[in-house]
């Protein structure tokens, strides 16, 4: 009886230390390829990005690269031109993703209804979101000129200008030509997620509904409303965090004038890394830029989980 | 409570016919089951009713008001979906007095009427959860209590039972026939299933095509169906069907069998017929008698209470029911009485009924 116990370790395992290391290590070998790709192509060049942030890169000066530590920083709390992009930022993110969100959903609610050319129209409505977007840069600003483009004419006609003029070039309205441009670009991304979650919504609800006594509007609060309440959260902040990165309209209309009036905090950094070729105060812009936007992306995703955890 | 009336209802999508010149009128108070094969649009005529659907052509009228322009929310009448159609975000108790809040309902007189549905249905420790938490049974009734909250003129149930499990789908059946016992408001109740349909109507609608086949009280429809599609589609298991012609006074089937013609049935010779014959109204006998059949036991399939037995006679898988057991052994003779009172005779023409 007693050596039946003392036969058997505590443990019960007779694996040697290099099997044990082994079997320690397996899942880690599997997953190898995977690790090394994200490390190689994700968090080295995180790193040295950050990295440059704290260090003096300027291309143009071979004597530049050593170690500068926050002086960046301390450089960007007294940069107006900084503050500015910041402020310009919030403005042209803000009434983007508002427009676009604003005008996809009614676009969604329409393409949402049968009626006959209705999967033409779908396609159709989407065509903006395949416009590169470089190309639907160009060809705003050429509408919003005067001498090639019909827009300040028909302002002027409508007696919203006083004369056909460029939007672009006025330091008062010239936030507005990229907002139209990326409004109009932006708007079947929402389209499309919007419609997609319309189409999820079982018809019997609508049906009860409306034998229940409950209006359209009604129908579309109480129905409507909250089941595409998901989706619109994470697109928006899908949305938010990606036009807030996206300076290709403002570089190719307005490249930030006039007079830095529709700078913004990604077309600053790339001014500063290849137009003045300071890379590292460029690194120090977009690091701050990193963390207001993953502080942003925690705040909804905070949101958007207890939303989910009412449901 | 009210009485509905369809006079000449016909119902086209684009250019598909599928409602054809339906004439009903439902009694108030009435349970009436509306049961046919997918496809036969019977729950197109409820949605009809419902006013979720356009009438092509035709009238439809509630207590003599005319209904067809009148939008769903205001012909007062409540209806059961096949998906319960809950609205997810919302508690069991704001779904059943989302209605009511709508009309502007006094807060006391909603909580009193979902008080009184939940306590009927056995809802109340359940009012403060959302569907999601709910079991499909629940759900259902849920979706029962949302119709009854409002004390609507009619409910409509379009296939309730359908996505429940059969040991639930008989338990709700019973206590949706108690519950339109205690409250006695009129109903239109659509299903495919034909047990339902026996065990819940006052009255069955039998469609098929898009026309009503017959109307009748259940036991009508078992006794006496009036062609052959509500002779295959009533009854479990199905009824036999044979065919024959009419020879020199007796039924030639197409094995060269006789059968004898009912009295009182009268054939014109080389009329062709259909012979309907329940499986429970074969018998089986002891020995070879006059007028019985031998055939050669097919198969057996014993379900409990009773057994079905195949076997092949009168050129047909003829499907017997009998109660007794071990009558039948597979391989082995039996032999069969048919008895002539319980035969159902149909012309192969028109399917209609002799007789």
């Amino acid at each position: 009886m007693t050596s039946f116990s003392a036969a058997a370790p505590p443990n019960g395992d007779r694996r040697t230390p290099m099997q044990r290391l082994a079997a320690r290590l397996e899942p880690w070998l599997y997953s190898a390829p995977v690790l090394i790709l994200i490390v190689a192509i994700m968090l080295v060049p995180l790193a040295l990005g950050v990295s440059y942030a704290f260090r003096d890169i300027k291309l143009l000066n071979p004597f530049s690269g050593g170690f500068v530590g926050l002086k960046h920083f301390r450089e960007l709390a007294s940069d107006s031109a900084f503050r500015g992009a910041l402020i310009n930022t919030l403005w042209w993110t803000f009434s983007s993703v508002i427009l676009q969100f604003l005008f996809g959903l009614i676009l969604a609610l329409l393409l949402n209804q049968p009626f006959k050319g209705r999967a033409l129209a779908q396609a159709l409505c989407f065509l903006p979101w395949a416009v590169p977007s470089f190309l639907s840069g160009l060809d705003w600003a050429w509408m919003f000129n005067p001498v090639v483009g019909p827009i300040p004419h028909w302002l002027y006609a409508l007696g919203i200008m006083s004369e056909p003029s460029n939007i672009l070039s006025d330091p008062k309205t010239a936030m507005w030509g990229p907002i139209v441009a990326n409004v109009w670009w932006g708007i079947p991304f929402f389209a499309i997620t919007m419609l997609a979650a319309l189409q999820a919504i079982p018809k019997d609800l609508y049906e009860a509904a409306e034998i229940d006594g409950a209006g359209p509007i009604e129908r579309f609060r109480s129905i409507t409303v909250p089941f595409l309440a998901p989706t619109m959260a994470i697109s928006i902040l899908l949305r938010t965090v990606w036009i807030a990165n996206f300076a290709d309209l403002i570089i190719v209309m307005t490249n930030g004038g006039p007079a830095d009036r529709t700078q913004i905090v990604a077309s600053y950094i790339f001014t500063q890394a290849f137009r003045r070729l300071d890379f590292g105060y460029a690194s120090a812009i977009a690091l701050v830029l990193l963390v207001l936007l993953l502080a942003y992306s925690m705040l909804i995703v905070v949101l958007r989980q207890t939303m989910l955890s009412r449901h | 409570m009210a009485s509905i009336t369809i006079e000449a209802i016909t119902k086209t999508f684009g250019a598909v016919p599928v409602l054809h010149d339906i004439d009903l009128s439902i009694g108030d108070g009435e349970f009436v089951v509306l049961v046919g094969p997918s496809g036969c649009g019977k729950s197109t005529l409820l949605r009809m009713i419902a006013g979720l659907e356009d009438i092509t052509a035709g009238e439809i009228r509630i207590d003599d008001r005319r209904i067809n322009e009148v939008a769903p929310k205001d012909r007062d009448i409540a209806m059961v979906f096949q998906s319960y159609a809950l609205y997810p975000h919302m508690t069991v108790a704001d779904n059943m007095s989302y209605s009511l809040k709508l009309r502007k309902t006094a807060r006391e007189k909603i909580a009193e009427a979902v008080g009184a549905a939940a306590g009927k249905l056995g809802l109340d420790p359940l009012l403060a959860r959302r569907p999601k938490a709910l079991s499909g049974g629940q759900r259902q009734r849920v979706a029962m209590g949302r119709a009854i909250v409002r004390h609507p003129k009619a409910f409509l149930f379009d296939e309730p039972l359908s996505n429940l499990d059969a040991r639930l789908r008989e338990q709700m059946r019973a206590e949706i026939k108690r519950l339109h016992k205690s409250i006695g408001a009129t109903s239109v109740y659509v299903t495919h299933d034909q047990i339902e349909a026996m065990t819940l109507a006052d009255r069955i609608v039998a469609m098929h095509g898009g026309i009503i086949q017959q109307v009748g009280n259940p036991l009508d429809l078992y006794d006496r169906p009036a062609n052959l599609f509500v002779a295959g589609f009533i009854g479990s298991p199905a009824m036999n069907f044979v065919e024959g012609h009419c020879r020199a006074g007796v039924i030639e089937t197409t094995d060269g069998s006789k059968v004898a013609i009912p009295e009182g049935i009268h054939l014109t010779e080389g009329q062709a017929v259909t012979i309907g014959i329940r499986p429970e109204h074969v018998r089986i006998v002891a020995g070879s008698e006059a007028g019985s059949y031998t055939a050669r036991v097919d198969l057996v399939e014993p379900t409990g209470f009773g057994t079905i037995v195949h076997v092949r006679l009168l050129g047909q898988d003829l499907k017997i029911y009998t109660l007794e057991r071990g009558v039948a052994v597979v391989g082995q003779p039996l032999h069969i009485a048919l008895d002539s009172t319980r035969l159902h005779l149909f012309d192969r023409e028109t399917t209609n009924r002799i007789g």
